[in-house]
């Protein structure tokens, strides 16, 4: 559509010959002498390449042998019987999740304060309050984890506390920052009228902005469970003996043998990662939910 | 009388603030401070590090060809993955950038899927596709190019291949972020004024998106040469990189200043690409 422009530069831009208000029509992809087809092909492996190597996972926990194969005809469900059967997985698995649980409640409430703070009441100050919440993500989680095991020498404190307070601590950049970005979605009008009419500032909050903000709470809470569910460097250093968590406890294990046992764990895992996402998509759309 | 809200801002602030302060003074700045000083204490067999001051550790990793190597490695393969990934993660950030239809948030979910299930898990994925016998030893006797299993695990190339893997979403976002903040008219412009598609892209989209290729660089970057589970498990004792190292020192040898040695020059590097991103960021706006 542009080539009568092209071939005679002086004339005029048809403004006119583009409706108002109309996305203009982009340019098709032909950034490169490979053309579309090969761009079409490149993302093809591209996304294969991402998720080749956890479907094979789910295909292997059905394998009838001791052997990571994919046969489907002879799947079997052994393995699945084996990780029930085995103690060390099945509290291991038990853990992860209570440990999830509580660091994503005390991640979102903690989260949830900070963010009402950063975004409503603080002035010129906002942007160096924001980066400096992120700095658990600044920080190699491995140095985290060390220096909290190194805490534990100093202060008479638990080390399942530790691990608290490390799963907390990973988790934080994430709740906050999704937070953040559902209160930027609400009017501060909102809030102002209804302490104008008289609501105290608690009330406002509690009545007005969190029945607003109520998914994107919910997602931040969803999302926090699954990064300290999947975490294996806090908890590298600090669960012992009798207080594993599953990625760690898979750790250990496969550093010796690999077995479909863990292909039937980690596929339980996987399933229950992606009902989570679907519902956090659900709720406020992973873009949002992700904002860093 | 109409009290303004924003009266007292700055107290509030503080109030909402301060369990966060304290929560980041007391377990993650002081506990890595102290862990930082260790560095300069010395070894010592019995109780781990003796309070002094000693840059003996610190001579050990520039002098010993061992650590010297290691981090050298490190630096080398945390490198590699950033720029194989920032390749990737640009033709789908570019791809999903450009697209419309319904199809955008499943094909983004697919993304951000694999980032969700943990690293131990796609690390696994990656020994069950390479192992004696996986899915890539099979095809290769299949179609008759090797005859016996070829040992595919413990190699840099196969930790480099994993980690790009294990990377390539964080890349994808940052880009794609900066991609679709972009105004949607500028390329449209510029071929109006008779840029060719591949001038404007080079001229126009790529410039604009900066911000997002240092920022995911600087991501992946940091976080590769922190990696310690990936290059374990698939490299096993031909790749050591610099967490290994620090997870060996303290687990097993308990040379607590040598490994918060190696994690003081880790974070060092971290403090360096970072206010490089923050450099080239204010840059472009």
């Amino acid at each position: 559509m542009h080539t009568d422009i092209e071939t005679s530069p002086l004339r005029p831009v048809p403004v006119a010959a583009q409706a108002v208000g109309q996305r203009p029509v982009e340019p098709k992809i032909d950034l490169l002498p490979i053309g579309r087809r090969a761009y079409g092909l490149l993302i093809t492996l591209l996304y294969i390449f991402l998720l080749l190597p956890i479907l094979i996972i789910v295909f292997a926990s059905f394998s009838p042998d001791q052997r990571n194969t994919y046969a489907l005809s002879n799947a079997s469900l052994h393995w699945y019987r084996e990780f029930f059967a085995s103690n060390n997985f099945t509290s291991a698995f038990q853990f992860s999740l209570w440990l999830a649980l509580v660091a994503a409640v005390l991640a979102t409430i903690i989260g949830f304060i900070t963010a009402y703070g950063i975004v409503r009441f603080t002035g010129r100050g906002r942007n160096l309050a924001q980066s400096l919440v992120m700095l658990p993500m600044m920080v190699p989680h491995i140095l985290i984890s060390l220096s909290l095991l190194l805490l534990l020498t100093v202060l008479p404190l638990m080390e399942l506390s530790a691990l608290i307070i490390g799963h907390v601590l990973i988790c934080l950049p994430f709740t906050i920052a999704g937070i953040i970005a559902s209160l930027e979605g609400v009017d501060p009008d909102l809030e102002a009228a209804a302490w104008t009419l008289g609501a105290p500032r608690w009330r406002v909050l509690i009545e007005v902005t969190l029945p607003l903000i109520a998914p994107g709470v919910l997602s931040a809470l969803i999302f926090a469970f699954i990064i300290s569910f999947g975490d294996v460097y806090i908890a590298l250093f600090l669960s012992g003996p009798g207080v594993t968590t599953l990625p760690v406890e898979i750790f250990s294990y496969i550093q010796w043998e690999s077995s479909p046992v863990i292909a039937a764990i980690t596929t339980l895992q996987i399933v229950l990662i992606v009902l989570f996402g679907l519902f956090v998509e659900r709720l406020v759309g992973l873009r949002t939910a992700m904002r860093l | 009388m109409i009290r303004d809200p924003e009266a007292r801002t700055g107290a509030f602030a503080s109030i909402l603030l301060s369990p966060i302060t304290v929560l980041y003074l007391l377990f993650l700045l002081a506990p890595i401070s102290y862990f930082l000083a260790v560095s300069f204490f010395k070894y010592s067999p019995a109780e781990l590090f003796i309070p002094g001051f000693t840059t003996e550790n610190y001579s050990r990793l520039l002098f010993d060809s061992y650590y010297r190597n290691v981090i050298y490695s490190t630096f080398r393969i945390a490198a590699v993955v950033t720029l194989i990934s920032l390749v990737f993660a640009y033709a789908l950030a570019y791809f999903l950038a450009r697209m419309t239809s319904g199809w955008r948030s499943l094909l983004m979910f697919l993304i951000v899927a694999p980032l969700m299930t943990g690293i131990i898990v796609r690390t696994y994925g990656w020994i069950v596709l390479l192992g004696s016998d996986g899915l890539i030893n099979r095809l290769m006797m299949l179609v008759g190019l090797v005859d016996s299993p070829a040992a595919l695990l413990h190699r840099e190339g196969t930790v480099i291949v994993a980690l790009v893997h294990i990377m390539l979403p964080y890349m994808v976002f940052p880009i794609f972020s900066s991609l679709t903040s972009q105004d949607p008219h500028l390329v449209p412009a510029a071929s109006t004024l008779g840029a060719r598609p591949l001038r404007a892209f080079l001229e126009v989209t790529l410039p604009l998106s900066r911000s997002g290729i240092v920022m995911g660089s600087a991501l992946v970057f940091t976080l590769t040469a922190g990696s310690v589970v990936t290059p374990q498990l698939l490299g096993g004792r031909d790749v050591t990189m610099m967490g290994q190292t620090i997870y060996n020192l303290v687990l097993s040898t308990f040379n607590w200043p040598l490994g918060a040695a190696v994690a003081a020059l880790l974070v060092l590097t971290q403090f360096l690409v970072i206010s490089l991103y923050f450099r080239k960021t204010r840059g472009a706006h």
